[in-house]
């Protein structure tokens, strides 16, 4: 009884104080590691509008509206789940998945919206713009046709 | 007894009752019997052989074969096999025999599929709502397929939820829905006498999300592994696991070796937080911080250890049907072993400390009992059966991912209480450092980045496929029919807290009311895990509808005391 006690003393001596006064001051080995999964960002320039994120994102949150010859893509990132499958499957990298993860906002429509505009070109073949590595990904969305 | 002994023995003895059988995948025999034959056969099953129950699943099976099938699934753990009775009902007024009599253990999953599909079962002892909300209006049922996954009906305030009369003489003590050492909401309705607890109701399931229906109805097959892996917030990666092992089952893909390994060590990592997180929990309960103080310190680290090899610290997102989504590297190796070497350092001197804590033993032995008989009535299942003294572990049971070639253990303690289950939990962290050891050996033979197999072939439509993963809590079975359209037809989880919390029922009984959240506690509950089915609209003006009657009876029965004394 007494010598157990004392061995869970010894723990918690050994260790003492562990815990900051986060966001005041962060523990640096809890920071974000390089492949870590944070808020995606999208590079609208590499972008061609496939919409294969659209076609995997688990949250279904990546919306593509047409207009004439312009797509956008917009991602209501409030409902993200920092899976990174969009830009695990986007042929051009456009999109890469960030280390921000305090996210917390009172704006959340302004703060968490993404949106990128692409210029589409006709498409002359089977009017989907890449394969997939399997059929479990297959394009539902097809791509550009006018 | 064999597989083929199991099936001549129900030929033999139903009779007619007895339709056909199948084997599509090796070890998962379907025995399809006439809806009278029900009873007779579970109760063969369960008196006369080693089967024990898992669960029930309904599935509208209306466009297929005209029919709703309700599958009844067993496991021969010692044999490593499956069997599933398959019965039809009606597809205009489904009613089939219930089989809670013969075994308790069936009474959620029967009440479940009424709720949400309809079916009717005949001499059922407690009839009552399960899954829907009190608001919810009669008739409708959300899982059929002819229910668009995103209705939402209208609510209809006036179905009370029929709680269980006071026994004479008690006194009803509420515990929830929100109850400060609860993590979630649920609510226990403890009938008292005095100090001691009589009797209990339970009303849960106030959390549904709708999973299942949006796998069935919505998301794609590698959409869902995402969401599954939600079900939990903290063994979230056991159902991402079983789910794709269903589908792989289901489809005969093959996963590579290396994939298998980098699964086991994210699943043992898995247990060893989720022991941790558990031990400090329990210790924090009965007034013992120091415990959670220091496991939870010391379960920090492997928190940081899987946000660097996933990227994430829980939800680690690594699955795909087909194998994992990223690679443990050789060079990190080294650092991961360490990592978990001084851990396994922590845990044995925390062992070493708890275990001859005379305070600690005090309070947990002899609480909480549950028996091996009362076990298999009940289907209890993980730390809970095993501190009862029944050797059940999936990972042994029905080997997946890489199990069958790591050496560990299957812990078990023979008190069936509080203390036995702290115990076995402790152990079976040690065992989990073993095997995680064993996999990072293996990593080191395999050669680097043959982690995913390439998909071909669409899944095939109307396969049918079981899985079973070890969780922290105990076995996780999914059980899937696949659909045509890139997703299941039907896919329904059964998690450990399942079947392990109406067990509590008979836990309690006699007990302290103090000693009731311990013990409800070493069942290590996960209400979110056993919430996961339907859309549900658990609207506050039903909870309101509660607390008011809850204050009404509460202040009302301590009038009447106050009026006796
Ligand atoms: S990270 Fe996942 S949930 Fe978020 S947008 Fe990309 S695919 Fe969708
Ligand atoms: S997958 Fe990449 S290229 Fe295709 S639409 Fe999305 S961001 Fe653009």
């Amino acid at each position: 009884m007494f010598l157990s006690k004392l061995k869970e003393a010894v723990i918690c001596f050994k260790h003492l104080r562990v815990t900051f006064p986060y966001p005041l001051k962060r523990n640096p080995e809890a920071l974000p590691q390089p492949d870590f999964r944070g808020r995606p960002r999208i590079d609208a320039a590499k972008c061609i509008g496939c919409a294969g994120c659209a076609n995997v994102c688990p949250s279904r949150l990546i919306i593509v509206t047409d207009r004439k010859a312009v797509r956008r893509l917009d991602f209501y990132l409030e409902r993200c789940t920092y899976c990174g499958r969009c830009a695990e499957v986007c042929p051009e990298g456009a999109i890469t998945m960030t280390g921000e993860f305090e996210t917390a906002t009172d704006r959340v429509h302004d703060d968490m919206h993404l949106s990128a505009e692409v210029y589409m070109g006709t498409c002359q073949r089977c009017g989907r713009c890449f394969e997939t590595r399997t059929t479990l990904d297959r394009m539902m969305t097809t791509g550009f046709r006018t | 007894m064999t597989k083929q002994d199991i099936v001549q023995f129900l030929k033999a003895q139903l009779g007619k009752g007895y339709l056909r059988h199948s084997e599509p995948i090796p070890g998962q025999v379907w025995v399809e019997i006439r809806p009278e034959a029900t009873v007779q056969a579970v109760e063969l099953l369960h008196r006369q052989t080693d089967a024990r129950y898992l669960m029930s699943v309904g599935s509208d099976e209306r466009e297929l074969k005209d029919r709703f099938g309700v599958y009844h699934l067993f496991t021969f753990d010692q044999q490593h096999f499956f069997v599933t009775l398959d019965v039809s009902a009606d597809p205009k007024k489904p009613r089939l025999p219930s089989i809670t009599p013969v075994i308790a253990g069936a009474n959620w999953s029967e009440r479940e599929i009424r709720d949400l599909l309809g079916v009717e079962f005949d001499g059922h002892p407690d009839p009552r709502r399960l899954v829907l909300s009190d608001d919810w209006p009669q008739g409708v049922h959300p899982l059929r397929r002819d229910f668009d996954y995103s209705a939402k009906p209208p609510s209809k305030p006036e179905n009370a939820y029929p709680f269980k009369d006071n026994p004479p003489g008690t006194t009803v003590v509420a515990m929830g829905p929100y109850f400060p050492v609860f993590e979630e909401a649920t609510y226990f309705r403890l009938y008292v006498e005095g100090e001691q607890v009589v009797d209990v109701d339970y009303r849960g399931f106030y959390a549904h999300r709708g999973i299942e229906k949006l796998g069935d109805a919505s998301l794609t097959y590698n959409q869902i592994p995402f969401i599954a892996e939600r079900i939990c917030g903290i063994c979230g990666f056991v159902h991402n696991v079983s789910f794709c092992k269903l589908v792989e089952h289901a489809s005969g893909i093959t996963v590579p070796r290396r994939a298998d390994y980098i699964r086991v060590i994210m699943l043992e990592l898995e247990r060893i937080h989720s022991h941790a997180l558990w031990l400090g929990v329990a210790g924090h309960i009965i007034g013992f911080d120091t415990v959670l103080m220091q496991t939870w310190r010391m379960r920090e680290p492997i928190m940081w250890l899987c946000e660097k090899l996933t990227g994430n610290r829980k939800t680690y997102g690594m699955n795909l049907i087909g194998g994992v989504r990223r690679d443990i590297p050789k060079a990190l190796v080294p650092e991961i072993r360490k990592k978990i070497q001084a851990m396994d350092k922590e845990w044995r001197a925390v062992l070493d400390a708890v275990k001859d804590d005379t305070t600690l033993r005090m309070r947990l032995e002899k609480v909480g009992i549950l028996t091996k008989d009362q076990c298999h009535e009940w289907a209890a299942v993980g730390p809970v059966a095993r501190a009862a003294d029944l050797p059940m572990d999936a990972r042994k049971d029905h080997p997946y991912c890489a199990y069958d070639a790591v050496d560990f253990k299957v812990i078990t303690a023979d008190s069936n209480d509080v203390w036995g289950r702290t115990i076995v939990r402790i152990l079976e962290t040690i065992e989990s450092f073993k095997i995680v050891y064993q996999s990072l050996d293996a990593l080191m033979e395999l050669p680097e980045g043959d982690i995913i197999t390439e998909i071909r072939e669409d899944i095939p439509a109307g396969r049918i496929a079981i899985s079973a993963v070890e969780a922290p809590r105990g076995e996780d079975v999914h059980f899937l029919l696949t659909g045509g359209d890139n997703r299941p037809y039907r896919w329904r989880v059964r998690c450990p807290t399942y079947p392990n919390l109406p067990t509590v029922q008979v836990m309690v009984k006699g007990e302290q009311v103090a000693d009731v959240p311990i013990i409800l506690g070493s069942i290590d509950p996960c209400f979110s895990c056993t919430e996961r089915m339907e859309v549900c609209d658990v609207s506050t003006g039903s909870i309101k509808v509660y607390s008011q009657e809850e204050l009404f009876n509460w202040t009302k029965n301590r009038r009447e005391r106050f009026e006796t004394v």
